[in-house]
This record gives C-alpha cells, sequence and structure tokens, in this order.
C-alpha cells in the first residue's frame, strides 16, 4: 500500500508538468526553512556559543564551513543516484535534476574551500594548507567543474546530461580513491598541522547551532535544486504547451500594457 | 561584543562569503527564469503576429 | 571471425595507420621532451634541485603528454561511420575497446616507458630510483589511457574538446599521481617503493575494468 503509493509518486514526478507544478509549490517552503534555520544557526553560532577553548572566535567558522563540506559531499551522493536513474530508466526529470545538482554542489564545495582558507590563516597562518580535507574538496570542485562544463558543452541538453551522467558515477568511483590517496600523501609529506576536529571532543554547547546551520545547508539544496530542475524542464520544453499553460500567469500580466 | 578583535574579519568575512552564494543560489534560478518567461513571451507574439498573416509559425 | 582474429586484425590496423603518420604519432614523446627541457630552463640548472623535483616532473609531463593526442581516439572512426560498427549485431564493443586502448597504449604511452630513462638523466634523477620511474611508468602510463579514453569518449561529439579533455582528465588521475610520483620519490630517497607501487597497479587493474564500461556507455550515447 504505502510502497505502491510511493511507487505512483515516484512516477507522476517523472512526467515534466507534474514535477514543474510540485516544485513551483514546493521550493518556496524549503526557501523558507532555509532561512529560518539558517538565521536562526547563525545566531547560536555567533551571539550564543562560546569561543572555543583553543581556537577561540575563529572556530565560529566552523558552523558554516563544516555544513557546507558535508552537504557539498551529501549533494555528489545525491547527483549520482539520480545519474543513475538517468541512465538505468532514462527518466528525464533525473537526468535533468542530477545535472541541476552540480551548480549547487559546486557553491557547497566552494563555500567550504574559502571558509576553510579563512579559517586557515589565522589557525595555520595560511591561507592554503595541502592538508588532505582542503585538497580533497578542491579535486571536488574540480569534477564538479568538469561535470558542468561537460553538460554544457553539448548542443543536445539530453545527450549532454546522459554523457556527464557517466561521468558523474566515473566521479562516484573514483572519489573515496582520491581521498584515501591524498590522505596518505599528507601524512607522508607534511609535518604537524593543527587538527581542526580529529580527536578533540566537541563541547556540547557547539552541537545546536552546527544542527540549525547544517539543517539549513539542506534546505538549500533542496530548494535550489527543485528550482533549477524546473527551470531545465521549462527551457528544454519551451515550445510545448504544457510549458505555456505552467508560465501562463507570467506571460499574461505582463501582456496587457502592450 | 561578538568575535575577539584579531579574528573578526576571517569569522566575518567566512559569513559574508556564505551569505553570498546562499543568495546567489536563490537568485540564479530567479533571473533565469525571468529571462526564459522573456523570450517564450517574444515567441508568442511572434506566432501570433504570423497567424494575423496566415503564415506558418516560426519556430526559433 | 572469432574474438581472437577479429582483435589482432584491428590492433594490426591501427598499428599501420600509426606507422603511417610516424611524426603525428611520436609528437606525445617530442612533447615530453620539450617539457623536459623546460624544467630546468624554469626552475634553474642546480643539479640538487633537479634531483628533487624530477620524479614528479617526469610524471606531470607524462601526463601532459598523455593528453595530445587524445582528441583523435575515438574521433576518425566516429567521422568514417566505423565506430558503429563496433556496436553492430551481437557485438558488445568491448573487444574493439580494449583494442583500441591498447593501440593508442603502444604508439603513445610505451614510447614514453622507453625514452624516460634518457629524460630522468637529463633531470638528473638519483639513479637509485631510475628502475623505479620506468617501473612506474610501464604500471600507470595504461592507466593514464584508460582515464583519457574515458574522457576522450565522453567529449566525443562535443565543440572544442581540447581544454574539457584535461579538465576530466585531471581529477581522476589525482590518485595515479600520488602514488607513482610517491613511489619514485621514496625511491630517491632510498626507501622501498613496494606499497606505492602495489597501490598504482591496483589503481590501473580497477581502471582495467571499469573504464571501458563507462567508455562503451560514453561512445553508444554519443551515437544516439
Amino acid at each position: 500500500m504505502i510502497w505502491s503509493t510511493l511507487k505512483l509518486w515516484f512516477h507522476k514526478l517523472g512526467s515534466p508538468p507534474i514535477f514543474s507544478v510540485f516544485a513551483r509549490r514546493v521550493a518556496p517552503w524549503l526557501w523558507a526553512a532555509f532561512f529560518a534555520c539558517t538565521l536562526y544557526g547563525v545566531y547560536l553560532a555567533l551571539y550564543v556559543a562560546p569561543p572555543d577553548y583553543q581556537q577561540s572566535d575563529s572556530a565560529r567558522i566552523l558552523y558554516i564551513h563544516v555544513p557546507a563540506a558535508w552537504q557539498a559531499m551529501l549533494a555528489y551522493v545525491i547527483m549520482a543516484v539520480l545519474a543513475a536513474i538517468a541512465l538505468i530508466w532514462r527518466i528525464r526529470t533525473a537526468e535533468i535534476m542530477a545535472m541541476a545538482a552540480a551548480p549547487i554542489g559546486a557553491a557547497l564545495t566552494l563555500i567550504c574551500l574559502v571558509t576553510g582558507s579563512l579559517w586557515g590563516k589565522p589557525m595555520w597562518g595560511t591561507w592554503w594548507e595541502w592538508d588532505a580535507r582542503l585538497t580533497s574538496m578542491l579535486v571536488l570542485l574540480f569534477i564538479y567543474v568538469g561535470i558542468m562544463a561537460l553538460y554544457a558543452a553539448y548542443d543536445d541538453p539530453r545527450k549532454g546530461a546522459r554523457v556527464a551522467s557517466v561521468l558523474v558515477i566515473a566521479g562516484l568511483v573514483n572519489l573515496p580513491i582520491i581521498h584515501f590517496s591524498v590522505e596518505w600523501w599528507t601524512t607522508l609529506h607534511q609535518g604537524q598541522t593543527i587538527r581542526i576536529f580529529g580527536e578533540s571532543k566537541m563541547d556540547p554547547s557547539m552541537i545546536p547551532p552546527l544542527i540549525w546551520t547544517t539543517l539549513g545547508t539542506k534546505f538549500l539544496f533542496g530548494a535550489a535544486l527543485l528550482d533549477r530542475a524546473r527551470n531545465l524542464l521549462l527551457a528544454q520544453d519551451q515550445h510545448k504547451a504544457w510549458v505555456r499553460r505552467e508560465l501562463a500567469p507570467a506571460l499574461d500580466d505582463r501582456k496587457q500594457p502592450a | 561584543m561578538i568575535p575577539e578583535l584579531n579574528y573578526a574579519p576571517f569569522v566575518w568575512s567566512s559569513y559574508g562569503v556564505f551569505a553570498a552564494v546562499c543568495a546567489w543560489q536563490f537568485l540564479a534560478p530567479l533571473i533565469r527564469r525571468r529571462r526564459l518567461t522573456r523570450q517564450i513571451r517574444e515567441q508568442l507574439e511572434e506566432e501570433r503576429a504570423a497567424a494575423a498573416v496566415g503564415r506558418p509559425a516560426p519556430r526559433s | 571471425m572469432s574474438g581472437w582474429t577479429e582483435a589482432r586484425a584491428l590492433l594490426a590496423r591501427d598499428l599501420q595507420l600509426a606507422f603511417r603518420r610516424l611524426g603525428q604519432t611520436l609528437l606525445p614523446l617530442f612533447f615530453l621532451f620539450a617539457v623536459v627541457v623546460l624544467i630546468p630552463l624554469g626552475v634553474g640548472p642546480g643539479p640538487d634541485l633537479l634531483a628533487r623535483l624530477s620524479g614528479g616532473m617526469l610524471w606531470v609531463a607524462a601526463l601532459l603528454a598523455s593528453l595530445l593526442a587524445l582528441e583523435h581516439l575515438f574521433r576518425p572512426d566516429l567521422d568514417d561511420g566505423s565506430l558503429e560498427q563496433w556496436f553492430v549485431g551481437r557485438r558488445e564493443g568491448y573487444l574493439a575497446v580494449y583494442v583500441r586502448l591498447l593501440a593508442y597504449w603502444l604508439v603513445t604511452g610505451l614510447p614514453i616507458v622507453l625514452f624516460s630513462p634518457l629524460a630522468a638523466m637529463m633531470l638528473n634523477l638519483p639513479t637509485q630510483a631510475l628502475g623505479t620511474l620506468v617501473l612506474s611508468l610501464l604500471i600507470g602510463t595504461p592507466a593514464l589511457t584508460l582515464v583519457g579514453g574515458l574522457a576522450a569518449a565522453l567529449t566525443l561529439t562535443t565543440r572544442g574538446a581540447g581544454a574539457l579533455l584535461a579538465i576530466l582528465v585531471f581529477p581522476l588521475v589525482v590518485p595515479l599521481m600520488i602514488f607513482a610520483a610517491g613511489a619514485v620519490g621514496l625511491a630517491a630517497d632510498g626507501f622501498s617503493p613496494a606499497a606505492h607501487l602495489g597501490l598504482l597497479a591496483a589503481f590501473t587493474i580497477l581502471c582495467l575494468t571499469l573504464a571501458p564500461i563507462g567508455i562503451r556507455a560514453a561512445l553508444k550515447t554519443n551515437l544516439e
């Protein structure tokens, strides 16, 4: 019963017009949830949470750096699942969602890298340290950029999406190896660096802001994903009747003066 | 005061970057959709103009 | 025609074509030596500095050289229509993919392996690391060809694939670079490079089994 309902829902979302309506209705709520969680989380992070024992106030960067890193990696996994669905069942909505996930994942990776660098300057005394985590995130950014560039290089967006999906899967296989090899490489080459978290236990007071900002990034990803996927569908089907029906209000109210 | 003096610029610029990227994620789809709507509207007008003189609608 | 005779025929044809255009075929090798000349010009000819840099530099040069001819890996077959024949009938296409990659490695990868000792001596690589360098290239360049082949298949019908190829290949070969250059570095410092070489071989075997699946999927999508 539940299973069949889920299946029906899944199949319905595979249809572009239904997906578009769904995204139009759901995305604003996700944006609202993102703003609420993030504002509350940032308030806790900047005003309520105590300064870290060792790192003082610079540890406040953690509350955005870590959620961004988590979501950047989760975004890749979600993108890979969507790419696999796209390749196996050839569902166009899945193709499009996979391609819509790449720029968001890249943006989150960028947040992680820039905040990591801004954290590194006061902590390590340098903007860039060839630390295992930062290096793998940099490689992840390049993979995201490669996927976006490959998708954009095809004139036929459907072909581009399927080819880029193959790259997404290849990247998924390779990412754990990259992470492992980079970690191995840094332990061989690098002297001591300050471990940002590592073994040290987190103070309980650091948990609530982290939870809220983490939730915020999840909602950010979901909202941006729906928005972007809907746009890609509308653009691909712009000559079809359903797009004109779907955009009718926006098309009409500007027509009046003319 | 919130962050200690010498760490403040780093913390604030981190949150600034975060805010900027989030804002971009929010705005980029809106801008894209507006452009798309304009495109479709122009296409519709062309079609209507073409129908008025009895030509087949051009497809761009 | 059995698989074996078909493979031999395909390989013979590819090699024949490569020999007919020997100048073009050896271009990656010349490129490698061009980089070898540029490195001392860039960082200075000091033998100690060169000895420290040479292992990693040679691997970077080999990676860049392997990118050069990638655009022509499948493109001519696409243009003359023979690429579609790879998947006709009961053929899965894997045989043709493997043979093409083997031929490509024989004409672009193997010369680099063979001439690497010369390049290493020009860059003052410590003698005890010479064997490791050649071995790491022998194990690692097939993986470069396989990952490069994947990138070439992914960009088959795109406009201006050149720069895109480099962007796609670079992140995927990060582990290769680490294991290979690490092995050479350890050998130069007088340690055993066995662990690094083992991991390098593992990476190559993984590419050998998985990359053709992706290559085939990308080629077929491009042919649709």
